[in-house]
Formats: C-alpha cells, sequence, structure tokens
C-alpha cells in the first residue's frame, strides 16, 4: 500500500496551470524527493496533499485512503514559506503546535525539550522566536513538524536558506527518522543535495512529470559519459572522435562523451590519446552524469531545445 | 471544538501578556478618574474665583448684585461696591480700577460700571471691564446675575412679596420617577451604542489584523496543513473578544468604583439606580452577540486583505452599519414600537443596538427578542462560512488585491 499516492492531478489557477497530470506513488518507509526548477510545480503538488487546495482533477491518496482531514493527523509539514508566531516564546509556540495535532501539553513539552536537545537550541527556549536566528528558527519549525510523531514527513524545500553544517544536521536527521520506518517526501530545487539520500525521485518541469523512478535505476538508465581530466601540455587530444562535447578551463576539461555501447571502451581510448600526444594528466575520472545532467538532458529531448545550462536560480 | 478552543486560548493569552494591553487597561481608568475628579475640581473651581468690583450709584441695586453674585447659583465671586460722589469721582474711580487691571500685581478679575438710564424705571446701562478680554464665563456669569436681580426689582415695583418672588423664581423639576426616567434610557443607549462602537472598531479590527498577521508571517500554512479556516478564524474572534471582554470588563468595575465615591454621584445627581437588571441582561447579551457579528465582519475583512493599509480602506463596512443604527436611535425613540422600529431591530447588525434600545424604552415581545438572537447567530455563522473561503482562496494568491468578481468566483472555489 504506497502512503502517498497521486492519480492524474492537475491544478490551474485562473489562466497557469501550475500541475499538469501529476502521478506518482510514495512506498511506506521510503525517502521521496520532488524535484524541479522553481516554479515548476512542486508546492502547488504538496499543497494538494496535504489539502490546503483540491485538485481540478485526479485524485490525492493517503495511506491507501482518499484524501481527507482525519488523515493530516499522520502527517507532519513543513511548508516551504516558514511562518512562526514572532512574539511567542519557542517553548510556548511549540507546545501550542503539537496540542493543535493533538498532542498533551505535557507530552508536546517533554518531546519538544528533547527535539531541543537534539538540534542544539535549548539555551533559546525562553527566548521570543524573533529574538533568533533565521536558521534557529527553520530548525524550531522542523521540530514542530515531528512532534507528533507523524507517519508521513512532508517537506517543502526543507534545506533552503541553512548554512552547510545544519543543512547535514537536518539531512542526517531525516535519514534517521526514516531509517526509524518513517516515509519522507520533500521537495527541493538543488538536485545535488538529495543524490545521496533519496531512494525515488519525481522530476518535474513546467507542471509536468519529467521523470520518476528509483535513484538507482534512473542512474543506470544512464551511462557513464561523463569525464574529468586535470592535465598540463598539450589540448588536441580534446579533439578525439568519442567527445561529444568538452569545456576546456585550462588545465581542467569537463567532456561528456559520445554514447556508446561498449561501456567504458571510449574514456579508455580517449585517456590513451590524451597520453599519445604528449598530455601530463594528474586527475582523469569517469563520472554518472549528475541528476542535474539527466534533468537537462531529459528536457531538452522532450522540448527539443537545449534546456538553460543552469537549471537551479 | 478542541482546535477552536485552543486558537482562542492562545489569542487571549498572548494578547493579555503584551504591555500595550495592560497599559491601555490601566490607564484608561485613570484617565476617566482623572477626567470625572478633574472635572469636579474645575466646576467647583469655577464658582468662586472672580474678584469684581461693581461702580454704581444705584447703592440698592448694587447690594442686591453683590448679594446675587456672591450666593448665586454658579457663582460665589469676591465683590466690592464702589459709590462715586460726582462724575468727575467715576472718572477717578475707574482709573484706579484699569491701573489695578494692568498691573499684574492686581488682584482684580474685573468691574462693571453701572450707567443709570436717563428716564427712571428705564434699564441702565451696563460696562464691564475684564482683565482678560477672553474671559466669557464670567461676562456671562454677570448678565445672568444683573438679569436675575433687575426681574426682582421689577417684580418687587410691581407689589409683589419677596418671598413670591422666591418661589417664582425657583428652578424647575419634572418628576418623571412614575413613568421611568426616558433621559435615563436615552442615555444607556448612548452609552451602550458608544462603549459598543469603540470596542468594534478597537477588537473588531483587531481581529481583523490577528488574520493578516497570520498572513504576513505566513503561520497560516502550518495551520491549515492541521485545522480548518473556518475554526481558525472562530477561534480568532473568541480569543480577540474575550480580550475585549475582559479590558471592558476591568473599566466597568473601575467605572462602578468612581460612580459609587461621593463626589461622582454628586456630579451625576439623582443617585436613583438608572438601569435595572433586566437591562443590565440584555446590555451584556446584546454587547456580546453584537461584537461577534462585528467581529466576524472584521475577520471577513481580514480575510480579504493582505496589509493594514488595505483594510484601513475596507472599515467603512464596520462603520457604515453603526452609523445607520446611529440614525434609527432617533427613529425608535418617538416610535419604539412602529414597523419601520420593529423591522430595523430584527436586522442582524442592527439588532444588538437598536433591539436593546427598545427593550430599555417600552415592552418588546418575546418572539422578537428571540427571533433577533436566531438571525444574529445564523449571521456570524453566515459571515464566517464566506470569511473562511475568502480566507483559504485568498492565502494562495497573496500579494493581489482581490476585486469584487475575484471574490465572488474564490467562493465557488473549493
Amino acid at each position: 500500500m504506497p502512503i502517498v499516492e497521486l492519480q492524474h492531478v492537475r491544478k490551474a489557477y485562473d489562466t497557469k496551470i501550475a500541475v499538469a497530470d501529476l502521478s506518482f506513488t510514495v512506498e511506506p518507509g521510503s525517502m521521496f524527493g520532488l524535484l524541479g526548477p522553481n516554479g515548476s510545480g512542486k508546492t502547488s503538488s504538496i499543497r494538494m496533499m496535504i489539502g490546503i487546495t483540491v485538485p481540478d482533477s485526479g485524485t490525492v491518496s493517503l495511506f491507501g485512503q482518499p484524501f481527507n482531514r482525519d488523515l493530516l493527523k499522520r502527517v507532519g509539514y513543513l511548508p516551504e514559506e516558514r511562518g512562526l508566531y514572532k512574539k511567542m516564546k519557542v517553548m510556548d509556540q511549540l507546545i501550542f503546535l503539537g496540542q493543535l495535532r493533538g498532542l498533551d501539553a505535557t507530552i508536546a513539552s517533554k518531546r519538544a525539550h528533547d527535539w531541543c536537545d537534539r538540534l542544539g537550541i535549548t539555551p533559546s527556549i525562553d527566548k521570543k522566536t524573533e529574538e533568533l536566528s533565521k536558521g534557529m528558527q527553520q530548525k524550531i519549525q522542523f521540530i514542530s513538524t515531528l512532534l507528533h510523531e507523524p507517519e508521513l514527513i512532508i517537506m517543502d524545500e526543507p534545506f533552503s536558506g541553512l548554512d552547510p553544517v545544519n543543512a547535514v544536521l537536518l539531512m542526517d536527521t531525516l535519514v534517521d527518522l526514516r531509517k526509524q520506518g518513517r516515509t519522507i517526501l520533500f521537495s527541493t530545487h538543488r538536485m545535488d543535495q538529495v543524490e545521496k539520500i533519496c531512494d525515488n525521485i519525481c522530476l518535474i518541469h513546467n507542471s509536468h512529470l519529467v521523470l520518476s523512478g528509483s535513484m538507482r535505476e534512473i542512474k543506470s538508465r544512464y551511462p557513464a559519459n561523463r569525464v574529468l581530466i586535470n592535465f598540463t601540455g598539450n589540448d588536441s587530444f580534446l579533439n578525439h572522435p568519442a567527445i561529444h562535447s568538452a569545456k576546456n578551463y585550462g588545465g581542467h576539461a569537463e567532456i561528456r562523451l559520445r554514447t556508446s555501447g561498449d561501456d567504458g571502451a571510449d574514456a579508455q581510448s580517449l585517456l590513451a590519446e590524451a597520453i599519445r600526444t604528449g598530455a601530463r594528466i594528474t586527475r582523469f575520472e569517469v563520472m554518472e552524469p549528475t541528476l542535474e545532467e539527466i534533468f537537462i538532458e531529459k528536457v531538452s529531448e522532450e522540448t527539443g531545445i537545449p534546456a538553460g545550462e543552469k537549471v537551479h536560480a | 471544538m478542541h482546535n477552536i478552543w485552543l486558537i482562542a486560548k492562545r489569542e487571549y493569552l498572548e494578547r493579555i501578556r503584551t504591555r500595550a494591553f495592560l497599559i491601555a487597561t490601566i490607564l484608561i481608568p485613570l484617565f476617566m478618574g482623572a477626567f470625572v475628579f478633574g472635572s469636579g475640581y474645575l466646576a467647583s473651581r469655577t464658582r468662586s474665583s472672580a474678584h469684581i468690583a461693581i461702580v454704581s450709584t444705584d447703592s440698592s441695586f448694587s447690594a442686591d448684585l453683590r448679594h446675587e453674585l456672591q450666593t448665586g447659583k454658579n457663582s460665589g465671586m469676591t465683590v466690592e461696591v464702589l459709590t462715586p460722589t460726582s462724575a468727575s469721582n467715576t472718572d477717578e474711580i475707574r482709573a484706579n480700577l484699569d491701573r489695578n487691571l494692568q498691573s499684574k500685581s492686581g488682584d482684580l478679575t474685573g468691574y462693571l460700571v453701572v450707567t443709570p438710564a436717563p428716564q427712571p424705571n428705564a434699564r441702565p446701562t451696563f460696562t464691564y471691564i475684564p482683565r482678560s478680554a477672553g474671559d466669557i464665563s464670567t461676562e456671562d456669569l454677570l448678565s445672568t446675575a444683573i438679569q436675575n436681580v433687575l426681574t426682582r426689582e421689577g417684580l418687587g415695583r410691581q407689589g409683589m412679596g419677596s418671598s413670591d418672588i422666591a418661589a417664582l423664581m425657583a428652578p424647575v423639576v419634572i418628576d418623571t420617577s412614575k413613568t421611568g426616567d426616558s433621559r435615563a434610557a436615552f442615555g444607556a443607549a448612548y452609552l451602550l451604542f458608544f462603549l459598543m462602537y469603540m470596542v468594534i472598531m478597537l477588537y473588531g479590527m483587531n481581529t481583523a489584523r490577528s488574520i493578516i498577521e497570520e498572513k504576513s508571517s505566513r503561520v497560516f500554512e502550518v495551520m491549515l496543513s492541521t485545522i480548518r479556516p473556518d475554526e481558525m478564524l472562530a477561534g480568532k474572534i473568541l480569543g480577540v473578544g474575550a480580550v475585549g471582554i475582559t479590558q471592558v470588563g476591568v473599566w466597568m468595575l473601575a467605572a462602578a468604583a468612581l460612580g459609587s465615591t461621593s463626589l461622582a454621584t454628586g456630579l451625576i445627581g439623582s443617585g436613583h439606580a438608572l438601569i435595572s437588571a433586566t437591562q443590565i441582561f440584555f446590555f451584556v447579551a446584546y454587547f456580546i452577540f453584537g461584537f461577534l457579528v462585528y467581529s466576524s465582519i472584521a475577520a471577513a475583512l481580514g480575510a480579504m486583505t493582505n496589509s493594514e493599509q488595505e483594510l484601513q480602506q475596507l472599515n467603512m463596512f464596520l462603520v457604515i452599519p453603526l452609523a445607520f443604527c446611529f440614525l434609527m436611535i432617533f427613529v425608535i425613540v418617538r416610535a419604539p414600537n412602529s414597523t419601520l422600529a420593529q423591522i430595523v431591530s430584527l436586522i442582524p447588525f442592527c439588532s444588538p443596538l437598536l433591539m436593546n434600545f427598545r427593550i430599555s424604552l417600552t415592552t418588546v415581545p418575546p418572539w422578537q427578542i428571540g427571533l433577533s438572537f436566531v438571525l444574529m447567530s445564523l449571521t456570524i455563522l453566515a459571515i464566517l462560512w464566506v470569511a473562511s473561503r475568502i480566507y483559504r482562496v485568498g492565502i494562495l494568491m497573496y500579494g493581489k488585491k482581490p476585486n469584487l468578481p475575484e471574490i465572488l468566483r474564490w467562493l465557488r472555489y473549493s
């Protein structure tokens, strides 16, 4: 039984189509990444999963049942635009949000204290929320999402606006939660962040689904045709026929090979060519394409025009 | 219901803890007290401040006027009577008095010169020279006193005894104790009206502001992922309303404490109970319902705006029904049981003020009272329903001010 299931969901605001015919499922206990550039329809999709908006057509199911508000007690939701009561003290705020999700005040208080310990914000719990830094506020909101121990955690851009240390801290926390058997769905426009932690992904672009499936399966669909070379000396090997495109930054080249059936043979012959022409190699790495590269390739395939080099803003 | 309670509780506790609430709750009774005692003090001061000189050759007239000015209803002046012996002596006296008025150390407030009329029994002419040209109150007191003295003298000349004159000139008192004091009922309605107006503008706007705050701090999205928008709006209205009722309650207690002091009773006068227990009951009931009706309008206004400025432009929706009620007060006071009075007092936006007003003036059939409460309850629910729809759709389209067709379309969205 999938935890989240969207079937042919469509949502339009006035003339703008936010989500067009989106279908995917999130399996229990998995980490699911909803990816796409800004304005691609991620937030609109998520809002329909938690009933803030209703799809124009198509169905949303949670925990194997058609959406109803009672199911929300089992969901923890972190919106993209963080919001807390500014004048409220941190602990009061957490207890209040816990109570709204059906917790008893004492249980909410205990769990809130535990979480504050874990994320290192205990010294601030008696302060007013507005006195805290943005990162701290984000941690508080993160905690408020998890207080009622939801089976399904939905987070919209959870890592945006965090410094690298805190982003890793939250990412590790999410990985821990998944180990405990929770199902996690989050959205992000930073595709590089999720490659390591997601089991399954769904890529959307311009309200349309571009790609979905398990991370491993998607990656295996795309051969390792990226080569990174650090070199000194002659760069004439960059004209090798196996090269589809190359960017030469002078001593550092990023190369995309023509996709060919025999795995790795092109890279071997490129290396041989470089050595033969007298380049001195300090690094030679054959890589899988990144998710971002796959995304760009996929989008340009579908639209027939090459997508921008940089996908994220 | 539990969620509404949680929202209301948070709203109430957070607001009551603010410094602004404490200051307003304490300072306003202090101002009220200062006003009551201050005006009492000022009233007692106006009695005996002036120091007047009367320059007149008619010594019996000046003695009468002096008596009137020293012991009259509103005056307790110090009066000197100067009787000139000749015309040149008059000029001398006036020159002296002028010097007194011009010197800073002089203690005279002003002086009055009485010039007898050429023919007997005609009115003399009066000239008043004040120290300060703006001193109208002394001049008024003088003119009233002179009028009284002249009337008494005239009546005396017609052969009336002094006790008859005193009886004739005593103030008239109308006894309304048998029929109920319509002035008091009118006063109570006025009081209710202004109290309602003030509290609605203050706390109705606070409700709207609190809803806008939820939008600008973006908390609403977390809230809406757990509770329904109508629960949230209802909680806000109840929470902010409870704050308003707490504050008005504190003020009322302060007013009651002030009212029981002897000075205040002395000022207000009569001292007998103006308002009956039934009136108080309806006052409170209509006050609460009125507050809820207008708060829910305010909540709807808050739901369709994104900023304080936009809200200010819409607050006429609160003011116009109130102003309409105010006009209707005059219709109802003349004919509390006319068809028009019955109809307007059943309009939910007007019932809190007008039905309550009718109850204090006349005997209103119980079914009308019941119906007014039913209609108000339905109105509150209907406004809340509309407001929560506007709210839910409106928040997702922030940044853009909605126009009427858009709001109507939002009502159809789910």
